[in-house]
This record gives structure tokens, sequence and C-alpha cells, in this order.
């Protein structure tokens, strides 16, 4: 019983009865602690029941509380016998058979674990509630005193952020990671390894500011595992059923790539090629026209633009000898100077006209050497055809030639050359008797082999199917592992939260006892069962074997009674002897019965005591004045307001 | 954590004593670690002797690859067990796995400040300056007799030096109810904390 | 404290104080709507038809009139000084009921006028918040980093402008009680006697 108190006492403390320590089983418990437990309990169970938290003064008051708790209690499911009296007038029993149903109807602990259990968003919610418990309970700190935004609360310390100074955007760039350097079969140009154990700075050291080395590791991490990912698809798929190594697909697709880039490229050269052709030619057109411009007319009216240029690169000079000259002719120099002028320029002009010329007959001389390397090479074909005609002709011609030869003695050779057919035609139908010899074996081989590739296929075929199936199989496996993994982590935090509960781990061990002591009881009974059965039997077969002797004798003795007179008197004897050991037998049997009686009372009287029926009635009693007291009360009261 | 093979083939260069001498090991760590966290010791890796027997190109795979563990594990906020199956599938001894994960989780926190410190926010409020003043006249109106306010929010800005201010005035009604929202606000959060 | 009237202006009023207390009516009328609106000519020209004056006299009136209500309503002078104030101009005892009334009638309305006129500064004009938590970034996957963002909503003279803000648990106790204390500080004896002896 004590456990069970135990039990019921702490479940009332959690929900937050006011209990005092040094309570340790219902026995101790007054009348207003347990209408304030049950009450208590109710409410819990349900929260709609409105009833005070303590018990009032008045005994009306008193008994109406205990009626309704009676009533909410049964509501409730409760079996048993219960009214006003199960609370005011206690019985430790009855009061803990109610206690022990109150507490099982307690709203359960394990329904709402059993819940968290399914949703991680309880487990959100916990951690976002105890962030923010400690954020709101942490002093303020002024801006300056923090560290880039961040303070360091709680033991162990544990860091916030309160800030956004250090804060900077997620700025990834280029890394350049060397790979396979210690992988002995891979060829590296001598140039890049030594780039790389020279020169390559340390991943920490390339990017320009150090708070973007870790944006641009996770960016890289990123790009590498989707490639990777999106590799693996590609393989799954597409490179499988292609039937090839690894890297003979790489380098398929790698130069099926590399083709279509070229055939692209080259389709637009082509396409580009008559437009471009044509600009330059405008180019150069113009570009002539411009320099015979210039050469032709002095006025700077007009140019295209490469005049233009050209006059600014020659312009200053030209400037400054005009200014000269401007100048020289403002002062009214003498004639001869301004003729030298003019016949250097006259000069000038010529060797411009020249070099004109020059270029022009250049352009020309350009064009009819295209003109006769086109037709050299046209030149070239027509030998080659004309070559190849003369060859056939060559050969014809000796044919012809030998015929004519043989023509003179014509039956001769008619004959000769006959006898040369034969025996060719002879030759060649050996020689097709051994090709049908060796034919047959080989064409016999060919389609076993045939045959054997096929199956080969067909069983390469079912493989992939496997290969296939495997990986499918795989991936589903890996999720299959994530999943536990999480769940794994989610059921471990559930547990470490758990176990801060001691009272469970209490309880199943006080349970576990109890389970035990039980079975201990159990035992004892059935050996003391055991036991009476055995003492049973013995006395059964006792009182067979004593019926059987005293049948047995009394027959003997009666025998002999009738000729002896001692035996007669044996006989009395006897008879006398069995019903004082009967009478003596039924009195111990009487004895047992009584001593059970007395003890089945004892244990009445224990139980009745247990009831306070004493006390009870004292307060009942009491009680009753104290109504009788109200009630006159009342009654005077009415009389006189009547 | 998802590590890709590049990142892994890295890591065994690592876990492998032929390449990264037991002498050397903790210094790599030591080196990988604060060049993550640290802008100025971002290169002492390559000014520290302890590895001048070492095949310098291997040394840079070596720890680029601890950079990028580092740095995945922080951001996924990777389990010590789960770290150390990582660890051990790139042949680490189990050495080389404790003294990662004493590392690992001695720096943890600053790693984590580090990652969180890559982001974009709206300023942020980190104090607040008032003053009363007692608002008398102007050019037009006399006795205006009137509380007046300033109220300059002290923010920080990302990617900005210093504190920026947010300046406004508010008569008396209007910071009652400026306040009041904010009463609100913080009342919404003690609720919420108070839910567990 | 009194209102001191120069002549001139003394002298465009005096063409009131011969009319009828209905025309100071209309006159009070048109110089209201002369505050809220502007001037206007036409109404000038009718009034003056009406009253067979020139308009030049209807308009010096109007305006005379504008200008002793918001003078007083610019001083806020009370009752008693604006009667006393007036009594220099000649009114009749029934005139300077009307006109007592009158200005006490008006008197709010053109101190809203002329208080929208006053220099301002950029005030406060909405909050709005909410609570979000951030739980995960591109570069910090698991995280629990509670925010309160704010919208502030801030007039500067009729000109409104919304700024984003945002703040984090500490800060906003922090903010929400130097705030508070500021608003109780105004409750405080010292800023309560000064108020009671600015008036």
């Amino acid at each position: 019983m004590e456990e069970v108190d135990h039990i019921i006492i702490h479940s009332l403390r959690v929900i937050g009865c006011d209990i005092e320590e040094d309570v340790t089983n219902l026995k101790q418990f007054s009348t207003e602690l347990i209408v304030s437990a049950v009450i208590r309990c109710l409410k819990v169970i349900n929260s709609d029941v409105d009833l005070p938290n303590s018990l009032p003064g008045g005994m009306s008051a008193k008994f109406r509380i205990g009626t309704s708790m009676a009533a909410h209690i049964q509501e409730l499911g409760y079996r048993g016998e219960i009214g006003y009296q199960t609370f005011l007038y206690s019985n430790e029993q009855e009061i803990r058979r109610v206690l022990m149903f109150l507490v099982d109807k307690l709203p359960k602990e394990t329904a709402e674990a059993v819940e968290e259990v399914l949703g991680a968003s309880v487990l959100l919610q916990r951690t976002i509630a105890s962030t923010l418990a400690q954020q709101l309970n942490s002093v303020w700190t002024p801006p300056y005193l923090k560290q880039n935004s961040i303070t360091w609360r709680g033991s162990p310390p544990h860091w916030q952020r309160e800030g956004a100074s250090s804060l900077c955007k997620f700025h990834a760039s280029h890394l350049h990671i060397p790979q396979g350097m210690t992988d002995l079969k891979r060829k590296l140009p001598k140039a890049l390894r030594s780039y790389y154990s020279q020169s390559l700075p340390y991943v920490t050291n390339q990017t320009v500011h150090h708070n973007d080395t870790s944006s641009s590791v996770i960016e890289k991490m990123a790009s590498e595992i989707t490639a990777q990912q999106e590799w693996e698809n590609e393989w799954n798929q597409a490179g499988l059923a292609s039937r090839l190594s690894e890297q003979e697909y790489r380098e398929k697709k790698k130069n099926k790539i590399r083709k279509r880039v070229m055939d692209q490229l080259r389709q637009d050269v082509q396409r580009s090629g008559d437009f471009a052709a044509s600009r330059k030619a405008q180019d150069l057109q113009q570009m002539i026209d411009s320099i015979s411009s210039r050469a032709g007319s002095s006025t700077k009216t007009k140019g295209s633009r490469f005049t233009h240029t050209e006059q600014l690169i020659f312009a200053k000079d030209e400037e400054k000898t005009m200014s000269q000259m401007g100048g020289e002719s403002e002062v009214g120099q003498g004639h001869s100077e301004e003729e030298i002028q003019n016949q250097r320029d006259a000069e000038v002009e010529g060797l411009r006209e020249e070099v004109s010329g020059l270029v022009s007959r250049l352009e020309q001389m350009d064009l009819e050497m295209r003109k006769f390397t086109a037709s050299i090479q046209q030149m070239e074909e027509v030998v080659s055809t004309q070559g190849s005609t003369n060859a056939e002709k060559e050969e014809a011609y000796t044919v012809k030639k030998r015929t004519l030869d043989l023509l003179p003695d014509a039956e001769n050779n008619i004959a000769k050359l006959q006898s040369v057919v034969d025996g060719s035609a002879q030759r060649l139908v050996t020689l097709a008797n051994q090709w049908e010899k060796h034919r047959a074996p080989l064409i016999d081989q060919y389609r076993e082999l045939k045959d054997l590739s096929s199956k080969k296929e067909s069983e390469g075929e079912k493989k992939l199917e496997e290969i296939k199936a495997f990986r499918v199989r795989m991936k589903e496996v890996a999720d299959d592992a994530r999943h536990k993994d999480e769940h794994l982590k989610q059921l471990v935090a559930e547990y470490e939260r758990m176990t801060k509960d001691v009272n469970r781990s209490a309880y199943t061990q006080r349970i576990m006892e109890i389970v035990s002591n039980i079975k201990k009881q159990k035992d004892g009974i059935n050996t003391v069962l055991i036991d009476t059965r055995a003492v049973q039997k013995e006395i059964n077969q006792l009182t067979g074997k004593l019926d059987r002797t005293f049948t047995v004798t009394d027959e003997l003795i009666f025998r002999n009674a009738k000729k002896d007179e001692a035996a007669k008197k044996a006989y009395r004897h006897l008879a006398a002897l069995h019903e004082s050991c009967e009478l003596l037998i039924s009195t111990v049997e009487e004895t047992g019965v009584i001593m059970r009686e007395i003890r089945e009372l004892e244990d009445q009287i224990e139980n009745e005591s247990k009831n306070k029926v004493l006390s009870n009635l004292e307060k009942i009693t009491s009680d009753y004045q104290q109504m009788k007291k109200e009630n006159t009360a009342l009654m005077a009261k009415m009389k006189q307001r009547s | 954590m998802e590590l890709s093979q590049a990142v892994i083939d890295s890591l065994s260069i690592v876990g492998d004593s032929a390449h990264v001498p037991n002498k050397c090991y903790q210094r790599l760590l030591d080196a990988a670690f604060d060049g993550v966290v640290d802008s100025e010791q971002r290169n002492r890796i390559s000014g520290d002797e302890a590895f001048g027997g070492v095949d310098k190109a291997a040394l840079k795979e070596a720890y680029a690859g601890l950079v990028s563990c580092i740095i995945e594990a922080t951001k996924h906020d990777t389990e010590a067990a789960s770290l150390e199956a990582v660890l051990e599938d790139c042949k680490f001894t189990a050495d080389r796995i404790k003294a990662f994960i004493s590392s690992y989780q001695e720096r943890k926190q600053i790693l984590q400040i580090l990652l969180g410190n890559v982001g974009v926010t709206p300023p942020h409020i980190v104090d607040v300056d008032w003053r009363l003043d007692y608002y008398i006249k102007n050019n037009h109106l006399e006795k205006v007799n009137q509380a007046v306010y300033l109220i300059s929010l002290k923010t920080e800005v990302p990617g900005k030096p210093g504190i920026q201010d947010v300046q406004f005035s508010c008569t008396q009604e209007q910071l009652q109810d400026f306040v009041g929202k904010l009463k609100d606000a913080t009342k919404c959060l003690e609720k919420i904390s108070a839910s567990q | 404290m009194l209102l001191i009237f120069d002549d001139k202006h003394k002298e465009h009023l005096s063409f009131l104080t011969d009319t009828e207390t209905d025309v100071v009516r209309e006159f009070c009328k048109i110089s209201m709507e002369f505050i809220r609106k502007g001037s206007n000519r036409k109404i000038y020209q009718g009034a003056a038809q009406k009253l067979k004056v020139d308009v030049e006299t209807v308009q010096h009136g109007v305006e005379g009139l504008m200008y002793l209500l918001t003078e007083c309503s610019k001083l806020m002078l009370n009752e008693i000084d604006f009667q006393d104030s007036i009594l220099t101009l000649g009114f009749s005892e029934d005139m300077r009921q009307t006109l007592l009334e009158l200005y006490l009638q008006n008197r709010r309305e053109i101190r809203a006028i002329m208080s929208e006129m006053a220099m301002d500064l950029p005030h406060y004009q909405n909050l709005e918040w909410r609570f979000d938590v951030q739980l995960a970034s591109r570069s910090l996957r698991r995280q629990t980093t509670p925010v309160v963002t704010f919208k502030l909503h801030i007039d500067d003279a009729g000109e409104r402008e919304t700024k984003v803000l945002q703040t984090d648990p500490v800060n906003l106790v922090h903010l929400t009680k130097v705030l508070d204390e500021a608003l109780q500080e105004m409750k405080s004896p010292y800023c309560r006697r000064i108020a009671r002896n600015i008036k």
C-alpha cells in the first residue's frame, strides 16, 4: 500500500496540490487535504468543474460540495459507492480507491510524449521557446562593447547575435584546388605541377577578402556535388545503356560535343564568309579611294574616316609648315623660298602619285597572281585527268598489240589459248572444291559464334537491367537509412529529455519491485497450498486406514465375542474407544473452525477500526450539532424577518 | 552532410600518414581551423616550417580538403558520430578522428558565428536615444505648449561601418502608441518563450 | 495680455462699427474663407454692391477682421483679454459679444491651420511589427535566431516614408524599457512643474 500512496501523493504534488513534505501515506490526510486534492484532480481532468479550492466553513456548504464532488466523480465513471460522506467522514481505503481512480484519470503525459515523437514541430517549438527565453532574460549590452555584434551568454557560453555590423553578403569567387596530387597514375604537366607546388596560394588565401572564403568553399562544394549528381543521372540513364566504360563514354561525349561545336563554327564561318569578303572588299575600296583622293586633291573638304586619321597623323607637320608658311608670307620673305616650297610640294605630289600608281599596280599584280594560281590549279587538274586517260589508253594499246602479234599464227595460238583456258578452268574447279571444304566448317563456326555472341548480348542486357535495379535499390536504401538516421536523432533527443524525468525510472523500479514481491508471495501461497493438500491427503489416508482397521478389528472381535467373555468386554471397549476418538476429532475440527471464525472477526474488527468509526461518529455528531445550530440561527433570522 | 568526390579524395590524403606524417597532423589541423576562422592567419600554413618535408602540391590539396570538410560540417551542424563515419571512410585513424572532432567541437561556435555572418538583413536596431523637448511657440503660433520627443534609433547596417541613425519626432500620444506596440511585441515574445 | 492695434488697422475696422451685427457675421464668414482658401475679389465686389460702398473698404474690413482673428488666435487670448483688446475699437456691446462668440468659435480652426504652416520635423506615424525565427541560411543550415521585424511609418511634411528595421529580443526589451522611461519622464514632478509654469 505504501507504494500506491507514494505514487498518489507524487501525482498530486505534480498537479500542484500543497502537500507537506512529511506526509507519506493517505492515513495522514486530513479532510481539508482530501477535499482540496480531489477538487484539484477534478479540475485537471475537466477544466469546466466549478468548485472552490478549499473547504468552506458552513456545514451545509460542506455537504453541498461533498455531494457535487461525488456527482462529478461518478460522472467520470467511478463504479464504487460514493457520497458526501466519503470525503467528509473519510475512511482510508475508500479514499485510496477514489484517489487511485482520479490519478488514473489524469491526462497522461505519455500520450503527449507519443505525440512529440511524431512531430518534429514540437521540438522546434521548444528550441525556439528556449532560445527566446534565454535571450529575453539576458542583460542588454551597448553596441560598442560587443565584438562583431556577438555576445556570449550562459554557461557553457553560447553565442547570440545582437546586431548586424559584421554581416556580409554571400559572395563566392572561384577557388583553384589541385586534384589527385598523390595519384601516381595521373600524368600532370611539369609546369602545372610546379605551379601547384610553388605559386598557387592556399585555399584560405585565394579570395580577395577573407570573408568570402567560406562562401566560396560552400559554392564550390555545391557545384561539385551537383555536377556529380548530374553525371550519375546521366550515367544511369544513357551511360549504362551504351555499354561503354566510363572513360570511353566520356571520351565519346567529348568528341560528340567537339564535333558539334566544329560543325557549328564551320557553318557560321561559311555563312559569314561571303558577307565578310564583301566587307573586306569594301574596306579595300575605301582605302584605295581615300588614298587616291588624298593624292588627287589637296583640298581637305571631305574625306573618309581613314583620311581623317591619316591627316591627324600627318597634320602636325603640315600645319606647322603651313603656319610657318603663313607667317613667312605675311612677313613677306624672298621669292625663292616660296619657289622652293612649291617645288617641294610638286615633288611630294609626284612622289605620292608614283606611290599610288605603284600601289594600284601591286593590287593588280596581286589579283593577277591569284588568277594565275587558280588557273594553275585548273591546269594541274586537267593534266592529271589527261594522265589517267593516257594510262588507260596505253593499257588498251598493249592488249591490242599482243592480240595483233598473235594473229599471224592463229590456229596454233587459238589451240594454245584453248588449252590454257581449259587448264585455268580446271584449276578453278579444284579451287572451288577446296574452298567448299574450307568454307563449311568456317560457316559452322561462324554460326556458333554468332549464337554465342547473341546469348552474351542478352545476358549483358539482363545484367544491365539488374545493375539498374540495384542502383535504384541502392538509392532507396540510402534514403531509408537517412530517414532512419533522422528518426534516430529525433528519438535520441526525445530520450535525452525523458531522462530528466527521474520519477519515471523510480516508478518503473518500484513497479518491478512490487511485481517481484507479488511473485514471491504467489510462490509462498503455492507452497502453503501444496502443504495443505499434502496434509489433507495424509488425513484422508489415515482416516481410510483407521476405518479399515476398525472394521477388521470390529469383525474379528465381534466374531470372538460370541464365544469369549473377555472378547465381549474388549468389543465394548473398542466401541467406546472409537466413539470417543471420533468425538475428539470432531472437537478438534470444530476448534479449527472457531479459530478461523475468530481470525475473520479479528480482521473485521481491524477493518472497522480503520474506518475511524468512533472519530467519524464524533465528527458526525458534532457536525449534526452545528447543523442544528445553523438551522436554529436561520430559523431565528426567518422569524426576525417575518 | 554530403561531400564531393574531390573533397573526399583530398581528405584521404590527410588521413594517409605517408603524405601527412603524424607529427604534422595536429599542425595541419590547427592551421586549417585557424585559417578558416581568423583572417590574420589565413596564410599561416604557407610559412610553417613543420611542413618542410611534405610535397607542397599534395599539402595544398589536403589543406583544401580539410577546409571544405570543416565548413561543410559546420554548415550542416553535423553530429560527431556522422563526422566520424565520414572521416573513417577517408581512412583516418582513430587518433586522427578524435583529434579532428575535438578541434571541431572546440571551435564549433566560432565557426557558426563565421557562417552566420553571411547574409543580409534590414538595419538592425541596437540602441535608442531620446530627447524630451517642450515645444513653446513658433513663428506662426504661440503657446503651443506641447511635449515633443525626439527619438533616434541607433541601427547597424550590414556592410556599413559604425552606427546609422533613424530619427523622428513624436508627441506624447504618438510615443504612447509606439511604446504600446513595442510592449505588445515584447509580451508576445514572452508568451512564446513561456510556452515550452 | 492685450492686443495693441495700430492706427491703420483701427481705421480699416472702423467701417464695421457702423454696420449691423449680421454684416459683421457675414464679414467673419468671409474672413474665415480667406484664412482657409485665400482672398476672393468676387465676393468683395458682391458685398460692396450690397452695402453700397467701395470694394476697397470691404476688402480692408475683411482683412482687418482676419488679422484681428489670427493675431488673437496666435496669442491664444482668453475671453477677457479679447474683450478688453477690442474695447478700443469702438464696437457696441452687442457687436463685441458677437465678435467674441465668433472668435471662440473659430479659434480652434485657425490655430489648426496655422500649426500646419509651422515648421515640422519628420514624425512618427505608425509602427507594424512581426516576429520571425530564422531557421536556416545558405551558409548555416541549422539555427534558431529570433528576429523582430518592424515597419516604421514616418510622416515628413505630408510625405510618407516607410523604413524596415529589425532587432533581436534583447534589444527589443531594452528599446521598450528606455522608451517607456522616456514616456514616464513626462509625468515626473519636474516636467509637470515646467509644463505648469509655462503658460
